[in-house]
């Protein structure tokens, strides 16, 4: 088995017990990298001097018998909206082309006290608006199990990389299923943690009061890992939450002997493939013979999530990219005639289509007229949609639901219709409605080897649990398998 | 209900070509009518009581940046300032 296709909690014992080297492992995903990358195109930017020089310090480190953290010396590679100091964070738009952060974002500085070895920036849709990874600016990546097919997104280049092997573990954003989805659909394990639970300064904002930062890997426990290193207040964003977190990777723990599983009927109706909805059915099963018990619930505002869903992130982000205006930052038209004519045409040709029409979907529902029929209903809704995932997790402990109606799709077949699109993530927007954490893992692989993905949900905090549950189905089921490439 | 989309546009400082305005309009469209189909609630609305915020001191942080550092990025310095079109004829 090649180093680049093992595990960070393997790979974490191997450096620790100086049986490899970290330089060895990251030279050995480099050159995964060289080998596969064509094929996928996962990445934005390599960094790979950085990175062999990070490598060799902490070799040196262990060498000095320095104890360190489970990942040190581990490659990892970052979603490109997260700001890393010194290396280009583009958010994949024609935009941020030449964005070079004067800072890290907290997450950042809390893997770089962590030893870890950054590889490289990730493919994205374009400021994290999309399901597919096809609106990047610079070019869609490719599904590793089949290059035909979109990895998922917007963390797409997150999800892919580690399905591809080109990184070990990575982070992404989650703003209505941007882990999630492309976990699913890739194969891989993704969590989106809870609303403040990660601390969001420096993740370039779409909509504040949805997007999470989240870890991806091949295995629970990585991803526990990851977690672990990234959960924790932050003095720089105001709505990180003032708690302390377990060391959720030591913690695992596979029984799930009394766990009460909800199945809400809202999640399996007709828009479900029918073998996406038996995999996770089955799944469910597992999970009830080792122990858990099972109960129909009903969700009955989810219809409406995906239309809260889009108010209230299209209305955040045309407030939040009001701030790209050729000024301070990023791209400038080259002609124009006076001040709003320069913010016109720069912002007119640094966006793409999919950015221009959320920033006017926002606009439009926050415009006079507009705000009580839109917004405000929206924001109501939200906290109806709270209140019915509150009550029922007075009864259970997880939900469990597809991530995705179906396996990934082909390239360019959704791309001229948004609402199609958008439909991709109906089973995952309600959970960031209401700041829930969810992870998806991998429970099946349908008759052309495309993965299926199970979402469970939990109480807000209760990661712990869902990472559990996750590991226990993994640890009976089998989760990651590697493509062919 | 009729979308303006050159109003809208405007409002956002985007600039929608003529030959644009149609596809646009059209897709809106399609994304109102969606969100049209949302339920009416007679609520109101409050602060969420499980969630309240704590805000920092008023009180001014060390500089964390140089003021190169935040300029490295701009599209156009001069003399250390940023340069933008003409505002005051």
């Amino acid at each position: 088995m090649e180093l680049f296709e093992r595990n960070a909690c393997d790979l974490s014992e191997m450096i620790k017990s100086r049986k490899i080297s970290s330089k060895e492992l990251t030279e050995s995903v480099f050159g995964r990298i060289k080998a596969v990358e064509g094929k996928v195109d996962a990445y934005l930017t390599l960094d790979k001097e950085n990175a062999l020089k990070k490598a060799e310090e902490v070799d040196a480190k262990i060498a000095a018998g320095e104890e360190l953290s489970p990942l040190a010396g581990i490659p990892m590679g970052i979603k490109d909206n997260i700001s890393t100091k010194g290396l280009k964070t583009t958010c994949a738009s024609k935009m941020l082309y030449n964005y070079v952060p004067p800072f890290n974002a907290t997450v950042m500085n809390k893997l770089e006290s962590n030893d870890v070895v950054v590889t490289g920036k990730l493919n994205m849709d374009e400021f994290a608006m999309g399901s597919s990874t096809e609106n990047s600016h610079f070019k869609p990546t490719r599904n590793p199990f089949d290059t035909d097919r979109i990895p998922g997104g917007s963390s797409g280049g997150s999800a892919a990389a580690v399905a591809a092997c080109e990184a070990i573990v990575s982070l992404g954003s989650d703003t209505g299923g941007s882990i999630r989805q492309p976990a699913s659909y890739c194969g891989v394990v993704g969590l989106k943690p809870t609303y403040g639970s990660v601390s969001r300064y420096g993740l370039v904002a779409f909509a504040s009061s949805l997007d999470q930062i989240g870890p991806l890997g091949r295995c629970v426990k990585d991803v526990a890992m990851v977690q672990s290193a990234i959960a924790g207040h932050d003095r720089y964003d105001a709505t990180s939450a003032y708690r302390e977190y377990p060391d959720f990777s030591a913690a695992l723990n596979a029984d799930v002997k009394g766990l009460k599983i909800g199945v809400p009927k809202e999640y399996f109706g007709d828009g479900i493939d029918p073998f996406v909805k038996q995999s996770v059915m089955n799944a469910v099963k597992e999970l009830e013979r080792l122990g858990a018990t099972v109960k129909e619930i009903s969700l009955p505002s989810t219809d409406y999530a995906l239309s809260s869903y889009y108010i209230i992130s299209s209305a955040e982000a045309s407030s939040n990219l009001a701030r790209f205006d050729g000024v301070r930052y990023g791209f400038r038209a080259e002609d124009y005639d006076g001040l709003v004519d320069m913010y016109e045409r720069s912002r007119s040709e640094g966006f793409g289509d999919e950015v221009k029409r959320r920033i006017m979907l926002g606009t439009f529902v926050l415009s006079s007229g507009f705000y009580d029929a839109y917004y405000k209903k929206a924001k109501l809704l939200q906290r109806r949609i709270q209140q019915e995932f509150s009550d029922q997790f007075a009864d259970v402990d997880i939900i469990a639901t597809p991530t995705v109606p179906t396996t990934a799709f082909k390239i360019g077949q959704n791309t001229d219709d948004p609402l199609k699109m958008y439909a991709t993530d109906i089973c995952t927007v309600t959970v960031n409605i209401a700041g829930l954490p969810a992870i998806s893992i991998p429970c099946a692989y349908d008759d052309k080897g495309l993965p299926v993905g199970i979402q469970l949900i939990g109480g807000k905090f209760t990661e712990q649990r869902l990472l559990n549950s996750a590991y226990a189905f993994e640890q009976l089921v089998g989760g990651f398998k590697k493509p062919q490439l | 209900m009729n979308i303006d989309i050159k109003h809208i546009a405007k409002l956002a400082r985007l600039h929608i070509e003529d030959d644009q305005l149609e596809k646009f309009e059209s897709e809106m469209q399609n994304i109102v009518d969606m969100v049209e189909k949302m339920p009416d609630i007679e609520d109101e609305m409050t602060l969420d009581p499980s969630n309240p915020m704590r805000l920092r001191e008023d009180k001014a942080v060390q500089d964390k940046f140089t003021r190169q550092e935040l300029m490295q990025n701009a599209p156009q310095v001069k003399a250390g300032c940023l340069v933008v079109p003409k505002t005051v004829e």
